[in-house]
């Protein structure tokens, strides 16, 4: 069971595919925010593929400094305390990607992104996989599941949410989702018939409405 | 030469070597006050070699009670303050960066200050010496730089007072620096800073006035120091965190086989500290009295006073306008003197004018002094040389 998960969960934990995803969106020579950018591992392909101007916010102390010692901008931010001191459209992406799900507020550091950057890009482990579902539904017991491989009680994602959770979410905040793309089984799709219950993870481009 | 590997971290261990102060004399300056002061001499040190290009340079800014001995061993055997960081492999690599520290203008070790002998009377300046800001001390350093035909340094960096001077630096002479490190600083004093600092003096002007005109007065009075004492040892409550003190002393008595109280005070009232942290603060105190002048402490007291980016502009963000160095700012969770927020506040002007900074508030335990304790120089060490490494 658990060398599965982590086979299944490599593609966004191991940033290759993930990140490939994510890198593909961005246009060269932009200027990109990565909120929880850990280490600073998108970052630095972004930094070298794409020659974006990066900067990145992480709260955890050890990956603050690796993302330092590698050469990376970043500020050691806590984001559910705000990012204000950010001004408006200061960047043309602003990235939140696996993050989404382990905010306290997550509404308000949506909102923020949109204020700050001219496009978001976010990506989530989608809860509404049918996978996940049938683990609730037959065993009545909280999922634990590539996407979300913690037990209940010592997962970070506190907030679990859908694809269809998020397109209300984006609506909610105010925002407008241009391109949503789903990640089955390692591949990227997009137009996908059913995502909500299919896809592993969602990744959508946003802009203010 | 041996090639010295990178160390993952460093102890005070003197690795650069010897090294001699140098003395560099300028005509004067005139200060923000309008008052013209010279002849001036600064006392600084180097380490490393400047390359061709002269671009490797570091300028390192001492705190307040701090001088340009920051690293090797000096003449008399003693470390430098910031030994452990800098030296060949440490995290400010003398094999890769050209180091340079002065003491202070209006410090006691060497630059003109109180000490120095006013050309005009022919006596120390002492208490006539007059009041000087940051933006003063840094207009010395810059003369020095130049002098020592440096046009843009790779990066200037400090803590407490010294990253007051990294910011004015970097708002002063935008064009010199290419990056500044801004440890446990503010952009401007708080009143609860300025009131301890008005403590400290308030105690030295408590000790008997010697002579009117501020001189020989150390030779005629054996109470001299005593306020001076003073104000170090509220100043050293301030630099350690409540923490720090209750794992160092807790309410340890000083002596091993004192099974109970004294109740004494002690005779002619000199009460002999029973607890330990009062006999660690009285050892503080009086050892400071013998390396520090108490007219340097009141003038860079009153300096630091003055210090307030924002005075001009009204705006912090508007001081900041003309930045151009990549600024990495660091702040101690436990230091209650100038607290995580008044870096952040740093942080904040500075991102409202897009500039390139970057922010971590480190988990230590010590208090404003973290950066000098050596259980933090592992961290500290992987920050200074990660952000140094990644500045063109």
């Amino acid at each position: 069971m658990c060398a599965d998960v982590r086979k299944i969960r490599s593609p966004f934990h191991e940033f290759a595919f993930g990140f490939n995803v994510i890198v593909d969106l961005i246009e060269p020579g932009t200027r990109v925010l990565d909120l929880g950018c850990g280490t600073g591992t998108l970052l630095q392909r972004l930094k070298d593929e794409k020659n974006v101007e990066v900067c990145g916010v992480e709260v955890d102390q050890e990956k603050t400094i690796r993302a330092i010692e590698r050469g990376i901008r970043v500020l050691r931010f806590d984001l559910d305390e705000g990012l204000d001191g950010f001004p408006e459209r200061s960047y043309d992406y602003v990235v939140l990607s696996r993050t989404l799900q382990q905010l306290m507020n997550p509404g308000r550091v949506v909102r923020e992104m949109l204020r700050i950057g001219a496009k978001s890009i976010i990506t989530f482990p989608n809860f509404g996989h049918w996978k996940v579902a049938v683990q609730y539904l037959l065993r009545g017991r909280m999922p634990v599941y590539s996407t979300h491989p913690h037990p209940w009680h010592r997962t970070p994602d506190i907030q679990p949410l859908t694809i269809d959770d998020f397109r209300d979410f984006i609506k909610r905040v105010g925002g407008k989702i241009e391109h949503e793309i789903h990640i089955i089984g390692d591949q990227p799709r997009t137009q996908t018939f059913w995502a909500n219950r299919r896809a592993e993870w969602g990744c959508c481009l946003v802009s203010a409405a | 030469m041996p090639v010295i590997p990178i160390k993952e971290y460093a102890d005070s261990d003197g690795l650069y070597g010897r090294v001699q102060p140098q003395y560099a004399h300028f005509d004067g300056i005139t200060l923000e006050s309008g008052t013209f002061l010279g002849p001036l001499t600064v006392a600084y040190e180097t380490y490393g070699q400047l390359s061709p290009n002269k671009d490797n340079a570091i300028l390192m800014l001492h705190a307040l009670s701090g001088d340009a001995h920051v690293a090797g061993i000096d003449e008399s055997g003693r470390l430098g303050w910031w030994d452990a960081m800098i030296g060949p492999g440490k995290g400010i690599d003398t094999n890769r960066y050209f180091v340079i520290c002065s003491n202070c203008l209006g410090g006691c070790k060497g630059t003109t200050g109180p000490p120095s002998i006013n050309p005009e009377t022919g006596r120390p300046y002492g208490r006539q010496f007059p009041l000087i800001t940051i933006g003063d001390m840094v207009k010395v350093q810059a003369m020095l730089v130049e002098h020592l035909g440096i046009e843009r340094l790779h990066n200037v960096i400090g803590g407490s007072m010294g990253g007051m001077q990294a910011l004015e630096w970097s708002v002063r002479y935008p064009d010199k620096v290419r990056s500044a490190v801004v440890i446990a600083a503010t952009a401007r004093l708080s009143p609860q800073g300025i009131a301890f600092n008005w403590v400290g003096r308030n105690a030295i002007y408590c000790d008997p006035i010697r002579c009117s005109d501020g001189s020989d007065r150390k030779e005629s009075c054996e109470d001299t120091g005593r306020g001076l004492s003073v104000a170090r040892m509220i100043g050293h409550i301030t630099y350690l965190s409540e923490e720090t003190m209750e794992a160092k002393f807790g309410r340890k008595l000083r002596l091993k086989d004192m099974d109970g109280y004294l109740y004494n005070l002690g005779e002619n009232g000199v009460e002999p500290g029973e607890f330990e942290v009062e006999s660690y603060l009285r050892h503080q105190g009086s050892s400071f009295v013998q390396r520090f002048d108490e007219d340097s402490y009141i003038v860079i007291t009153k300096a630091i006073d003055y210090f307030d980016l924002e005075k001009e502009t009204g705006e912090l963000s508007e001081a900041f306008k003309d930045v151009q160095a990549k600024i990495l700012v660091i702040s101690f969770s436990s230091d209650w003197l100038y607290p995580t927020s008044m870096s952040l506040t740093i942080v904040r002007a500075l991102l409202k004018q897009h500039k390139d900074v970057s922010f971590i508030e480190l988990d230590l335990p010590y208090g404003h002094d973290s950066f000098l304790v050596n259980a933090g120089i592992p961290s500290m060490t992987r920050i200074i040389r990660g952000f140094l490494h990644g500045v063109r």
